[in-house]
């Protein structure tokens, strides 16, 4: 049975008057066991490869060999099928004629499915709506899968009306988690980092297709060992109180204010999608009203339940005081988070300004990505940027955008932008 | 099976109730007897009712009840689930209502991390007992020494006082040597509570109130006081302070400097093992009309210290009842910064103003 526990970061001091309490939520999940083997409804994996006309030969080669290594990451037993995606959605795994279907994994439909991969051609378009719908329906044809997970690989950006993607995201969000990845360049980062958010996956490019295979097996080991099918996060906040906001900061920053669905009146709940053995950090910002020098409230009750089970809770307090030394200090993790919060917006805010020509903007965006980058030691953020701008003065955010940047290079920052790290002790 | 009284508030509870209705304690009896509380002596007292408060109850139970800022339920991790307040301890804040007409509220105040106030109350038809003791904060476990102080006070005074030969004299005579007793078990429960290791030892100041009748009889060490304020009549306060304001102020240095002045709150007798002398200053005075006792410590008087101030406090409460009075009191003292430990009990007189008002002094 998965264990959790939450511990909080903050300063509780606030001045007199003062009314906005921050705070970093560190929830951690143990003995999360393996997806679909704990008892509480089996897992469900599908694999979408993009078949499109658009995939070269490399690439296709590479994507039937990484999806045929993702099967055998599959643990047996778990539900699973295969679909091919250009302007419409195939079911080819499993190959039936009934309609929409899974079959739990063994040696035997491992090697069938593989074969179906195997016969991969690409031709057509790219509608991803038309994926992320037979998706949907292929989920829903075995009821008494609960963790449902897909994979989706795409080289290319989506051909379709404006708004059909959207709707589908949301007929798909809540009820299935996608992971994302792109190969080459040609396919658009904020077009699927809009499903990987909405879905409660990741996104990343790869690059060269030699690097396909690693990247499905570790996506597929990943889900595999979320034991833990889903969880919502739930922040009690007292009456009269605002929410100023509630974000993951970690593993990625990810901002979950506008997905509260109401639990009570004070009590919203947030998705979290399927638990591994993990920690995942949280920064919640609350508002209430100021009180007497002295007093000590709580500002929010911040829970991971699972069902109608509160498996954890922290506890962000206020407490009013006229000590300066107590209510100036920003609380370490807080002031990290914060940081790393305003690195990913500057850094996806640069390369938009950047590819709509803005120069100025862009340099002044990035070059505060640089200074945070190193402010709050996230080394991986400052070599991504380091290959799209000349650094000056890393302390001062300094920079001169490069003359020639490589596609994947700038591709690989804005994709690796919500990637935080976490502070040095 | 037969029906069980709840040993914190006096409800009756029904047969098997795991926690009283009425206040929300558990009840069984198994919470654990202060060891410096001598056991339960309500039974042999002539004036026992149902309304007294029994000396067994523990001094932090626990249990569910309600946020005192907004009435939610307070959660078990001691915050309210509707307004987020701390929910105080139940050392840091309680209240009693030994009867309808008799309650008080002992609260930590805003800035003191612990409440080293304390109050014991008893009431039965026609007498009530106030006692207020003010743990002094820079003593060790003076909170824990002045709780045991106040019980062990109230319970010298259980039964009525001694009417002496029958002459006035003997009778305040007697009553005086009750007050003292009382002050002696008061201090002799402090000494109990203080680890005899102590360099600082716990200490306490003590104000007493008695209504028996028309009767009022005080008592104090130290500086917690007991006002007398007759309906439409002179407010006074009955007791003298054991201070240095006080010294000052019979120096003559007004009251307003004297108890603002540095060294105000040093107080010049107390309760505990370093004690000069448990002589407290008594009197007694006849009530000849309705009005309000209130025995209070100086977290309630630093902010209306005249007693027409106190009055004036009394007034703007606007209530008749007691515990609604006595919790208004502490809110006006926490509204001025509560600066310290906060205990007002309150007692309501109503009779008729035909007796002839007669004051004596010891």
């Amino acid at each position: 049975m998965a264990e959790f526990s939450a511990t909080v970061y903050q300063n509780e001091f606030l001045p007199d008057g003062g009314t906005d309490v921050n705070a970093i939520v560190t929830v951690t999940c143990s003995g999360a066991g393996t997806a679909g083997q704990t008892g509480a409804g089996s897992a469900g994996e599908i694999i979408i490869v993009d078949t499109s006309g658009s995939m070269g030969p490399d690439t296709m080669a590479a994507a039937k060999q990484a999806a045929q290594a993702a099967l055998a990451e599959i643990v047996d037993g778990t539900y699973f099928a295969v679909i091919s995606g250009s302007n419409r959605a195939q079911l080819v795994f499993p190959q039936v004629r009934s309609g929409p279907a899974m079959v739990p994994m063994d040696a035997q439909a491992r090697s069938y499915a593989s074969e179906a991969i195997g016969r991969f051609h690409g031709s057509g378009g790219t509608a991803m709506s038309t994926w992320l719908d037979l998706a949907g329906s292929v989920f829903a044809s075995v009821p008494e899968v609960t963790q449902r997970h897909a994979i989706l690989l795409t080289d290319g950006e989506n051909r379709e009306n404006e708004g059909a993607l959207s709707e589908a995201i949301g007929r798909a969000t809540g009820y299935f988690q996608c992971d994302c990845r792109g190969a080459g360049t040609d396919w658009q980062v904020e077009e699927l980092r809009r499903i990987s958010q909405a879905l409660l996956g990741t996104v990343d490019i790869i690059p060269e297709p030699a690097q396909m295979q690693a990247q499905f097996q570790e996506m597929m080991r990943n889900s595999m060992a979320r034991g833990v099918a889903d969880a919502q996060l739930r922040v009690w906040t007292p009456q009269g109180s605002q929410i100023l906001f509630v974000r993951q900061v970690s593993p990625a920053v990810d901002d979950l204010t506008d997905r509260r669905v109401e639990v009570n009146a004070l009590t919203g709940g947030y998705p979290t999608g399927a638990w591994a053995d993990e920690s995942r950090d949280y920064h919640v910002g609350v508002r209430v009203a100021a009180k007497a020098i002295g007093q000590e409230q709580l500002a929010a009750r911040v829970q991971l339940a699972i069902g109608e089970n509160v498996m954890a809770q922290g506890l962000v307090k206020a407490t009013w005081s006229n000590n300066s030394e107590q209510t100036a200090k920003i609380d370490p993790q807080v002031a990290h988070y914060t940081g790393q919060t305003e690195l990913a917006a500057m850094i996806q805010e640069g390369l938009a300004a950047k590819a709509s020509g803005d120069t100025a903007t862009a340099t002044t965006k990035l070059g505060r990505a640089v200074q945070l980058a190193a402010e709050t030691g996230n080394e991986e953020a400052t070599s991504k940027l380091r290959k799209v701008v000349e650094i000056d003065d890393e302390k001062e955010g300094t920079v001169r955008l490069k003359a020639a940047v490589n596609k994947a290079d700038e591709m690989a920052l804005d994709t690796a932008s919500t990637k935080t790290t976490r502070i040095k002790k | 099976m037969t029906d069980t009284t709840c040993p914190s508030c006096g409800a009756v509870a029904a047969a098997g109730a795991k926690f009283c209705e009425s206040c929300g304690k558990p009840l069984g009896g198994d919470a654990p007897a202060t060891p410096v509380v001598p056991a339960a002596v309500d039974e042999l007292s002539p004036i026992s009712a149902p309304t007294h408060r029994k000396i067994a109850d523990s001094d932090v139970p626990s249990g569910p009840r309600p946020c005192l800022s907004c009435g939610g339920a307070v959660g078990p991790d001691g915050y309210c689930e509707t307004c987020g307040a701390k929910a105080p301890t139940e050392r840091d804040h309680f209240r009693e209502t030994p009867a309808a007409w008799v309650a008080g509220v002992c609260d930590r105040g805003i800035v003191h991390s612990r409440n080293e106030d304390a109050m014991a109350l008893l009431a039965s038809e026609g007498r009530a007992v106030l006692v207020v003791l003010d743990g002094v904060s820079n003593s060790i476990d003076s909170d824990v020494a002045s709780l045991a102080g106040a019980k062990a006070a109230r319970d010298v005074l259980t039964t009525p006082f001694p009417h002496g030969m029958g002459t006035p004299a003997s009778r305040t005579g007697a009553i005086t040597k009750v007050l003292t007793d009382a002050a002696n078990a008061a201090n002799d429960a402090v000494v109990a509570a203080t680890d005899p290791a102590s360099t600082n030892p716990a200490s306490a100041t003590f104000a007493v109130a008695v209504l028996e009748g028309n009767l009022l009889a005080h008592a104090n060490i130290g500086d917690s006081r007991v006002y007398w304020l007759p309906d439409g009549g002179t407010p006074v306060q009955l007791t003298v302070d054991d201070s240095a304001a006080q010294q000052q102020i019979e120096a003559g240095v007004p009251r307003a400097v004297a108890e603002t002045s540095k060294e105000a709150h040093a107080i010049t007798k107390w309760l505990g093992r370093d004690a000069p002398d448990i002589e407290p200053r008594t009197g007694q005075v006849e009530l000849t009309g309705p009005g309000w006792v209130v025995a209070c410590s100086d977290g309630l008087w630093n902010y209306a210290s005249e007693p027409g101030a106190i009055a004036a406090q009394v007034a703007a409460a606007g209530t008749a009842v007691p515990l609604d009075l006595a919790l208004a009191l502490v809110a006006f003292a926490n509204a001025q910064g509560g600066r310290d430990n906060i205990t007002a009990a309150v007692a309501r007189v109503e009779q008729n103003a035909s007796e002839p008002a007669t004051a004596g002094g010891a």
